[in-house]
């Protein structure tokens, strides 16, 4: 939920003081609309849609995967439903790079992605005599349905549970949960199809959300920002100051710094045009102009990945014993929002229109 | 992400020099910085007008504040689930939603539910005729001052309210046809029988950005614009509202809220966690639930739930929100609204220019030129919009003029332009032909206005 909070746009102001003195101070640089409009045509519909897109088909996968597990519980079965459940998170968390617009708005996000678990609720509804249907999954609070619950049931407390060891109400309640997960991830799917990928795409020409191309890309880069502040000064950061591994999210799968990642990663898919398919992204709008901003927004970037592969040990171990590498993440991760924030936001509002 | 501030600092100088300079000389106004109008939240502006636009910390926090902005923004967006757990343990019993950040979404406005959606972004304050003690509402018997919607698993919530519209057509004066939604609201599930003379007030979550800037505004000011009785004869009154502080246990002055219930911003914020999260603090030590058959007092060694350092943190982090720049401002149209927003008299209420008082004890909030566009007192606004409940001095027709700064980035942050106390106006323009009372005047002025008026006048509330 926290977006970039620290973001003063250096950049602003010095627009202000460059419009008043002249009419129009694109008119002299080489990017031009026609680009731009490619641009954002590729990341509304290739990148973001087809993220979402990507989520909802993995989280069918994901679904058809846990069904199996319920009629035919066994180890085999068990891996292969975490290994998707693992798969619709990378999606989900390269998404996270561009978290504006209806899974914002709408409040998408809490309701599949909850920290911490309300195991109370969770156990009651374990407990039970309820159908695990549609209706009760649906009443639940957040904080006891979405990817965590899942990964609760999917991996137990200590991430090493067998199928031997599920009972009969936990593997419906597990297709319970999963079943509500597609649904909202189909919900998600269908803002971005049903208008908001037009509203980006179509920036500055009829475009109600975003009334210049300038806006969308603001926005875009704004996104980029917001993710690594929230990867380094939140996700991160929390759990290392406090030295609690209780605080960490996906602790059951061990999942957490491949979450980090992944989040960091999609800061690359946006900018590159580049999700399933690769097509035109920022980079194309900086090379034409900043070829060196260009190689340090991917050196950055690859130092940022580089420093979060390097922490070896699950992220609730790591705050405890690989502090240096951790920190370093930290670091790499802001000096890129610095970049992003600092160099890239002001250029595109100095060349775009 | 951190930022040396003194290089925004200069940068902002030389800029401002610059804007100065190359400006023509003819253009310039009698004012005293021709770029104030911009700043929406003085020097505590921020320069966003994306999705995170209300998001942003004050920029000139030094590091050793700026942290504690964010471990508040942590808290404010930390969900809550029931005791006992780890982390973020209180939970209720009875309770409206699980973060504050879940209500104010992205530091904005609540969305009024769907047909057939249960409330989650707004809630429902109760109270029967008369008055306490204080002089605040009297609390209804088994439900208190407010309907708890939601409740943990094996309680009973106390009830949800459903909300029908009715429909009615008007015409502006040119013949343009607009329509108006009237909102009931129903009680179903209670869980205990409601007194028949129940006092019903809907309150959406309002925005939180910009409040260490509004409280930050000496009382005197902020009376100077008082005239209850109306002695000036401009058909505008302005009334404070006193209400009790519960930590000075003394009555002073109103500023938060939609009928300005809440004197400071601790106490809003403790108040919130208490009614909506059901979780309690040094201010709200009793579970809103006691004395209800949901309370379970299970005996807590510190006699409440939330420690008073992250109390205080969430309490800075809403205090240190900046206000988003301006846009548009120089744009003609917007300038002509502008004009037509001050002859109609809007600006005699939603006033534009305050100074904040000096406090050294926060120097980003002092002595600061702002444009909230409100004058945080109360004013009639009509049968047509009033809730008939009584809050401390409020009447049952008045309300608090709502702060417009911001108001244009409703759509884009919050992803939707519902407005008024209860979310009943589907866009600014609805909500200014809402307003009655003293502001009649000024809306019979934008009812005989021309379409290309009207639209002016909305694109320079637009540029909030």
């Amino acid at each position: 939920m926290k977006t970039s909070k620290k973001t003063i746009a250096l950049a602003l102001p010095l627009m202000l003081a460059a419009f008043s003195c002249s009419k129009n101070n694109n008119d002299n640089n080489p990017t031009n609309n026609t680009l731009q409009a490619e641009v954002l045509a590729n990341i509304s519909n290739n990148v973001c849609t087809a993220s979402y897109e990507d989520m909802y088909a993995k989280t069918q996968t994901l679904l058809a995967s846990v069904q199996t597990l319920n009629t035919t519980t066994t180890d085999a079965n068990l891996a292969t439903a975490r290994a998707n459940w693992k798969a619709v998170r990378v999606t989900w968390e390269q998404s996270e790079a561009w978290l504006f617009g209806p899974v914002e708005a709408d409040n998408i996000d809490p309701r599949i992605d909850t920290w911490p678990i309300d195991f109370n609720a969770f156990n009651n509804a374990l407990t039970g005599t309820d159908e695990l249907n549609d209706a009760f999954i649906n009443k639940l609070d957040d904080a006891a349905k979405g990817f965590h619950p899942i990964e609760f049931l999917l991996w137990g407390q200590n991430g090493n549970k067998t199928a031997a060891q599920f009972t009969t109400r936990e593997k419906q309640f597990l297709v319970a949960l999963t079943q509500n997960l597609t649904a909202l991830t189909k919900d998600v799917r269908d803002t971005w199809t049903n208008g908001y990928n037009k509203q980006l795409a179509t920036a500055g020409s009829g475009s109600t959300e975003f009334s210049t191309q300038t806006l969308a890309f603001v926005q875009i880069a704004d996104g980029m920002a917001g993710i690594c502040d929230e990867v380094a000064n939140g996700k991160m950061k929390e759990p290392f100051d406090a030295q609690d591994p209780g605080k960490e999210e996906s602790p059951f799968a061990k999942n957490s710094t491949i979450d980090f990642t992944n989040n960091i990663q999609g800061i690359l898919a946006i900018y590159q045009g580049r999700f399933a398919t690769d097509g035109k992204g920022i980079e194309d709008i900086v090379r034409a102009n900043n070829l060196s901003l260009d190689t340090e927004i991917k050196s950055k970037h690859a130092a940022a990945i580089a420093a979060l592969q390097a922490i070896d040990k699950p992220f609730g171990e790591a705050i405890l014993t690989e502090q240096s590498k951790v920190q370093n993440a930290m670091t790499k991760v802001n000096d890129l929002a610095e970049t992003i924030d600092g160099k890239l936001k002001p250029y595109l509002q100095q060349y775009t229109k | 992400m951190r930022k040396t501030t003194l290089a925004v600092l200069s940068i902002f100088v030389v800029v401002m020099l610059l804007q100065f300079a190359c400006r023509k000389v003819d253009s310039l106004t009698p004012v005293d910085n021709p770029d104030s109008e911009w700043l929406s939240g003085g020097s505590q502006t921020a320069f966003d007008q994306g999705s995170g636009a209300f998001s942003h910390a004050f920029s000139s926090l030094p590091a050793n504040l700026e942290r504690i902005h964010e471990i508040g923004d942590a808290q404010f967006n930390a969900t809550f689930v029931s005791a006992p757990a780890p982390l973020n343990p209180g939970l209720g019993p009875i309770f409206n939603n699980v973060s504050c950040g879940s209500c104010h979404v992205s530091d904005g406005r609540g969305k009024v539910p769907g047909l057939g959606e249960s409330a989650a972004n707004m809630l429902f304050r109760l109270s029967i005729p008369g008055e306490g003690e204080h002089g605040n509402p009297v609390p209804v018997p088994g439900y208190g001052d407010q309907l708890q919607t939601r409740a943990l698993f094996g309680k009973q919530r106390e009830g949800d309210v459903t909300i029908t519209y009715t429909e009615t057509g008007y015409k502006f004066a040119d013949g343009t046809s607009y329509s108006l939604r009237a909102p009931t609201y129903t009680f179903n599930s209670l869980y205990m029988t409601m007194p028949g003379n129940v006092l019903l007030s809907p309150r959406v979550a309002a925005p939180v950005f910009g409040l260490g800037l509004l409280e930050a505004i000496d009382e005197n000011t902020i009376l100077t614009n008082a005239d209850p009785d109306d002695k000036d004869g401009d058909g505008i009154s302005g009334k404070a509202n006193i209400v009790w502080d519960v930590y000075s246990q003394k009555k002073v002055l109103g500023r938060f809220g939609w009928k300005a219930n809440q004197p400071n911003l601790l106490q809003q914020v403790a108040a919130a966690y208490n009614g909506d999260i059901g979780i309690t603090t040094f201010l709200f030590p009793k579970e809103s639930s006691e004395g209800q058959t949901q309370f379970d007092s299970a005996p807590n060694s510190k006699g409440y739930e939330l420690s008073d350092s992250l109390l205080y943190s969430t309490h800075f982090y809403v205090r240190t929100l900046a206000v988003p720049v301006r846009r548009n401002v120089t744009d003609s149209k917007v300038v002509e609204g502008k004009a037509l927003f001050t002859s109609a008299g809007c600006i005699k209420c939603h006033k534009a220019d305050m100074r904040t008082g000096v406090d050294v004890t926060l120097p980003q909030v002092s002595n600061q030129l702002i444009h909230p566009y409100t004058d945080l007192l109360l004013h009639d606004m009509g049968t047509g919009l009033a809730d008939n409940r009584p809050d401390f001095l409020a009447g049952g027709t008045e309300w608090r003029t709502a702060p417009l700064w911001g108001i244009g980035l409703t759509q884009k942050v919050n992803g939707h332009t519902n407005f008024l106390h209860d979310g009943r106006a589907r866009n600014l323009m609805e909500a200014i032909m809402w307003h009655g009372g003293e502001a009649l005047s000024a809306k019979n002025k934008v009812n005989n206005m021309s379409q290309k008026q009207r639209d002016a006048l909305i694109s320079f509330v637009e540029s909030l």
